[in-house]
């Protein structure tokens, strides 16, 4: 038999004692979590993120999560007035005025980015349009050839920040003046039908859109060069009275997890697999093209994500959670 | 092992099943995966006999998912004829909603509100209800909602317009034939009932989503059965000894329609049309949805910015032009049920 020497080992335990307290001062055990509520957005990426999430809660912190199905604007009224829910899964800054007020006031506070390359937003045209016309890959391209983008830009809908940036991109840009009609589309469903329509006829298409996302994973397009994103022309661009529109290509979207003040202070375990739980933009896109190309739902997508990156998310979790998905990380 | 596996079996279909693609795995499967059970469906009872539970023990049976993505490949296929037929159809429902908007729009209010005022007057021949249209525009062009009423308004006279031009003459028809109503019933319960959104996606790949016709389509579809029922209704209800005098007097079927039946009928319809006004007014957020101009658009905005009074105020313009529009043909309704009493 080999001899273990006591004292390291008392002063391990002895470490290992406050760790735990400090962790679990609120909870008997530290295993223990409770009831855990979840914001479930309804477009690709925010699903597969909020069904990673549940599955890693429930199965590896034994949480009892349930999924709330709420939109973005929803979710930060909701959580600012009431704490619920404790989490909010893929919020994008860029598309919620009331999000900066928020933080500030110190009721949400995000914990990590976690699509961690960004967002991309910005004028997209189709990969087939630019194959047949290389000329179209620029602004002024565009500016030049109007036709051939079909007369029309398709706008975001009334309510989101990109619509007065795209308006006031297409005036500095010379686009409106070339002719081409600024349509304001009524929902983003509409918009992500445009596409799939135009795809589907081999039309021509050219307007606003963001990555990652399914309808990019499927319908392949192309963003349109605008130069270098330039931040004080943007403030400007953001606003509708804008008297000075000027060319900058969007900023990289922040999209962040937020949690709420009291969830933040009362379950640690959690919170620190939020504030480590992110996806670069490849690890999404795959999925999201997996997802399409399989005819799956979005929680298989979510399935296919944990059998096919387990060195990603195993290490999000603490030790206790890595011990009993032990039997998935082989 | 699938549950159903000792079925197929059984009935030796082992070969026609064959072994297809594997279908993706579920969170069921991933589940029982990472607590180590022997089989995920070990303590589920027994399982539904529902195509994804017999795909499992039988490839060669489809999924749900296959059958969805069957109906929108059908879909996508005749799309292109249906597009010849439809598009020719359904374009002067177009014109009429741009041109509309157009006229409404660049007619300056001084000229507009008057002879919207006098048509109200003259439609409904009472003081109280001009004066409280009146007011009503006044107060909407005060907080700067007029043009964004004056557009609904537009698509409104256009939308009820047409529902009443189509539903009265298919009312009048089903009155008229049993086999029809049996017919025309589910489908109107269907028209009443299926969510916009789900034929409306799909008419984005027909009509491009920048045409008019399809907010107008998606109007007229929800809008129009009132008119259709009430007026089926009407008509039938006209008493029989009513129809056995006019048939004594010797009147053809076109006469006693025109002498009799509608104008007994009359008070039913015009409650019809009413009704119908009341469901364009209901349906003008999810036109503005699919590209409406109007008041929707403001109740969106208020929506998606959280700035809950623009949309309760933009909410409130669109319940102030239903009322205005249901006072001015009640009084209307008012003004022919008293002719009708006198003549």
């Amino acid at each position: 038999m080999f001899k273990i020497s006591k004292k390291p080992l008392k002063i391990w335990a002895g470490l290992g004692c406050l760790v735990v307290m400090a962790f679990g001062s609120s909870n008997a055990q530290a295993s223990e979590c409770g009831e855990v509520s979840l914001m479930q957005a309804d477009w690709g990426s925010a699903q597969i993120v909020t069904a990673v999430a549940k599955f890693l809660m429930e199965e590896g912190y034994e949480c009892d999560a349930t999924t709330v199905p709420l939109s973005t604007n929803p979710a930060l009224a909701s959580v600012s007035e009431t704490g619920e829910p404790d989490i909010l899964t893929e919020i994008w800054t860029n598309g919620a005025p009331a999000y900066e007020e928020l933080v500030e006031s110190g009721k949400i506070i995000p914990v990590t980015e976690v699509l961690s390359d960004g967002g991309v937003e910005g004028f997209f045209v189709p990969n087939y349009l630019l194959e047949a016309h290389p000329e179209l890959a620029t602004i002024e391209g565009i500016a030049a050839n109007p036709d051939l983008v079909g007369n029309r830009f398709h706008n975001c809908p009334e309510g989101w920040t990109c619509l007065n940036v795209s308006t006031n991109l297409l005036k500095a840009g010379g686009l409106i003046d070339a002719g081409i009609e600024n349509f304001v589309h009524g929902s983003g469903e509409t918009l992500a039908a445009s596409i799939a329509a135009a795809f589907e006829n081999k039309e021509p298409w050219f307007g606003f859109y963001w990555a990652p996302t399914s309808v990019l994973g499927k319908y392949p397009m192309t963003l349109v060069d605008m130069g270098p994103h330039d931040p004080e022309k943007h403030a400007c661009n953001i606003t509708a009275e804008c008297a000075t529109p000027a060319m900058s290509a969007f900023p990289r979207s922040v999209v962040v997890t937020v949690l709420s003040k009291e969830f933040m202070a009362e379950n640690a375990d959690v919170s620190n697999l939020m504030a480590k739980l992110s996806f670069t933009n490849a690890q999404m896109g795959e999925t999201l093209a997996w997802v399409e190309d399989n005819k799956a739902s979005y929680e298989e997508g979510a399935v296919h994500f944990l059998t096919t990156y387990k060195g990603v998310w195993g290490a999000w979790l603490n030790d206790a959670a890595r011990d009993k998905l032990s039997a998935l990380l082989q | 092992m699938a549950f159903y596996d000792k079925i197929f079996e059984t009935f030796g279909l082992t070969a026609w099943c064959g072994k297809g693609d594997e279908s993706p795995m579920n969170m069921a499967q991933l589940l029982a995966q990472t607590r180590g059970e022997a089989s995920a469906e070990a303590s589920s009872g027994i399982p539904f006999p529902s195509l994804d539970n017999l795909n499992e023990s039988c490839a060669a049976i489809p999924r749900t998912r296959d059958m969805t993505s069957g109906l929108e490949d059908a879909f996508l296929s005749v799309k292109d004829a249906m597009k010849v037929v439809l598009d020719p159809v359904t374009q002067p429902l177009s014109w009429a909603l741009d041109g509309a908007l157009w006229a409404f729009l660049a007619t300056p209010w001084w000229i507009l509100l008057p002879a919207l005022f006098w048509l109200t007057w003259y439609v409904s021949r009472s003081v109280a209800v001009t004066v409280f249209v009146a007011c009503s525009f006044l107060f909407l062009g005060f907080i700067d909602h007029l043009d964004a009423a004056i557009q609904t308004l537009s698509i409104i006279f256009v939308c009820t317009g047409l529902c009443v031009l189509f539903g009265v003459p298919i009312g009048i028809l089903m009155a008229k034939s049993n086999t029809l109503q049996r017919a025309m019933i589910p489908l109107l319960d269907l028209l009443q009932t299926l969510p916009s959104f789900v034929y409306l996606i799909p008419l984005i790949f027909l009509f491009s989503v920048t045409e008019s016709k399809l907010y107008g389509i998606a109007i007229i579809v929800y809008a129009i059965v009132p008119v259709i029922r009430l007026t089926d209704l009407g008509i039938r209800l006209v008493d029989k000894d009513v129809i056995e005098a006019a048939n004594a007097y010797g009147m053809n079927a076109r006469q006693k329609l025109l002498g009799v039946e509608i104008p007994l009928a009359l008070p039913n319809i015009m409650a019809g049309v009413n009704q119908t006004i009341m469901m364009s007014l209901a349906m003008v957020v999810i036109a503005s949805l699919v590209s409406a101009p109007g008041l929707g658009v403001l109740v969106l905005r208020g929506i998606r910015n959280l700035e809950l009074g623009v949309g309760l105020v933009a909410g409130l313009g669109i319940v102030l032009l239903a009322v205005v529009l249901d006072r001015t043909t009640k009084a209307a309704l008012a003004r022919i049920n008293v002719a009708h009493e006198n003549g």
